[in-house]
């Protein structure tokens, strides 16, 4: 999904009409939030269409978002998480591999499904990329 | 080097066992838990029966002096290398000057009792009898024979650069084995069993045990419904293997463990299979459990199923350590 200028500026129109505060869209390779501010009664954008990073499998394996021991998410959505972090784990037969971020940024989405069968290159998890 | 930081009781260094000296009166020590020990040390790629640190008091301290590749492994202990939490069942690596602290046990899905700390190499301390498994009893093997103490310092195998930062999945949860909600642990019927009325033999199996608090290495004394033999049983003593469960004059068995003296004289009402001495091992003082009823067959078929599940975590990582040092 891809966004112009000329959409945002439509969107933005549209929000303005309607009794809504705010609208959030996300996609593969694209989120923006659109808020209507209270004073001026028109939209601004508060996020520029930002490109996610996918984080690919390394291996066929099956996801793990978390640890078999655990009852929470290596990285729920919202972390924040360092180059090299696991995000996720790959389990093939009796080990656990690690699935690593490859860049520092900001969890936005698990994109497999826990206990799934994924293959090599299949996207886990959606990171909105952050500067170091 | 790796230096004990904390001032905990009963840490000792354990391999897989004194095996083949119970002839001269010595028993075997070894792992509480041997799957997880074993595990520990294939995720580095030592040999699956290295010497390593069992943990079972918390929180437990070290300070790596020098680099380490280490794996740890057992119980989750929500582990940190100074602030950065580890995974349970994983291997990391430490720089020199790093700690690394296991707190108490935390147990979402599988609870246990005792951790283990392997390092790239294993612990380095000499080979008694062909183990290096401390021998609390005699006062040798292991480090000095004894319980590890604050301030000792351990020399690790080798300081080869090792690919760590993965982990292998628990065997609780690869292996698992519950009846009722509890976990379960298979025995053998041993000598003495026909010798309990039919009531206890059948409470045996049917109602739950609870590992009360006079266990440790040496044996687990369990609590339930009393065993009652038909007619009084007295014997001479007689040789008895970690494993055994033994029912003294009150009606409540003693599960003897991995220090357990190599000979006894109570009846033996059932042995608990080598495949599940780990399953004890690690199950909390406090919690219950159930004896399941198997035979030499099946005890053998589960023997083959855990160093199945071993082979494969030592191929797997084997070819994971390849496959990364060639990138």
């Amino acid at each position: 999904m891809t966004l112009s200028a000329p959409d945002i500026a439509r969107l933005s129109a549209w929000l303005a009409e309607t009794d809504l505060a705010e609208l959030e869209l996300r996609g593969p390779g694209c989120h923006l939030r659109l808020r209507l501010r209270q004073d001026a009664g028109h939209v601004t954008p508060i996020a520029e269409p930002v490109t996610l990073h996918s984080v690919t499998s390394p291996s066929v394996g099956v996801f793990l978002p978390a640890h078999p021991l655990h009852d929470t998410l290596l990285a729920p959505a919202g972390t924040l998480v360092e180059a090299g972090q696991p995000v996720a784990l790959l389990r093939i037969g009796a080990l656990l591999l690690p699935v690593t971020a490859p860049v520092p940024g900001i969890v936005a989405e698990i994109l497999a499904t826990s206990g799934a069968t994924v293959g090599y290159g299949t996207p886990l998890v959606a990171l909105h990329p952050v500067a170091e | 080097m790796i230096e004990i930081l904390s001032d905990t009781a009963l840490a000792t260094v354990q391999d897989l066992g004194r095996t083949g000296a119970l002839n001269w009166g010595v028993g075997t020590s070894g792992a509480m838990d041997p799957l997880a020990l074993a595990a520990g040390n294939l995720l580095l790629g030592n040999p699956a029966g290295a010497a390593a640190i069992e943990i079972q008091v918390f929180p437990f301290l070290v300070r790596f002096t020098e680099p380490c590749a280490f794996a740890l492994t057992g119980a989750d202990c929500a582990a940190r290398l100074d602030d950065r939490p580890l995974l349970p069942w994983w291997s990391g690596a430490a720089t020199a000057g790093q700690t690394l602290r296991l707190g108490l046990p935390t147990g979402t899905t599988w609870r246990a009792s005792r951790a283990y700390l392997c390092v790239a190499g294993g612990i380095d301390v000499p080979d008694v009898l062909g183990s290096r498994s401390t021998q609390l009893r005699g006062a040798f093997g292991g480090h000095e024979g004894r319980a590890l103490r604050q301030g000792d310092h351990l020399r690790t195998g080798t300081a080869a650069a090792r690919i760590t930062g993965f982990g292998a999945m628990p065997p609780a949860l690869a292996l698992p084995l519950e009846r009722g909600g509890l976990p379960a642990i298979r025995v053998l019927p041993s000598a003495e069993y026909a010798r309990y009325t039919a009531a206890s033999r059948a409470a045996f199996w049917a109602e739950p045990w609870r590992i009360t608090p006079q266990s440790d290495r040496y044996g687990y004394r369990l609590a339930g419904p009393t065993l009652t033999p038909e007619a009084p049983i007295e014997l001479r003593s007689h040789g008895i293997v970690p494993g055994v469960i033994q029912v003294p004059h009150g009606g409540q068995p003693i599960v003897q463990m991995r220090d357990a003296q190599p000979s006894g004289g109570y009846p033996k009402i059932g042995t608990i299979i080598e495949a599940d001495l780990w399953r004890l091992g690690q199950a909390p003082i406090g919690s219950r459990f159930h004896f399941i009823e198997t035979d030499w067959t099946s005890a053998l078929a589960a023997r083959d199923a855990n160093e199945a599940w071993l082979a494969g975590l030592d191929r797997l990582a084997g070819l994971h350590r390849m496959r990364s040092a060639a990138r």
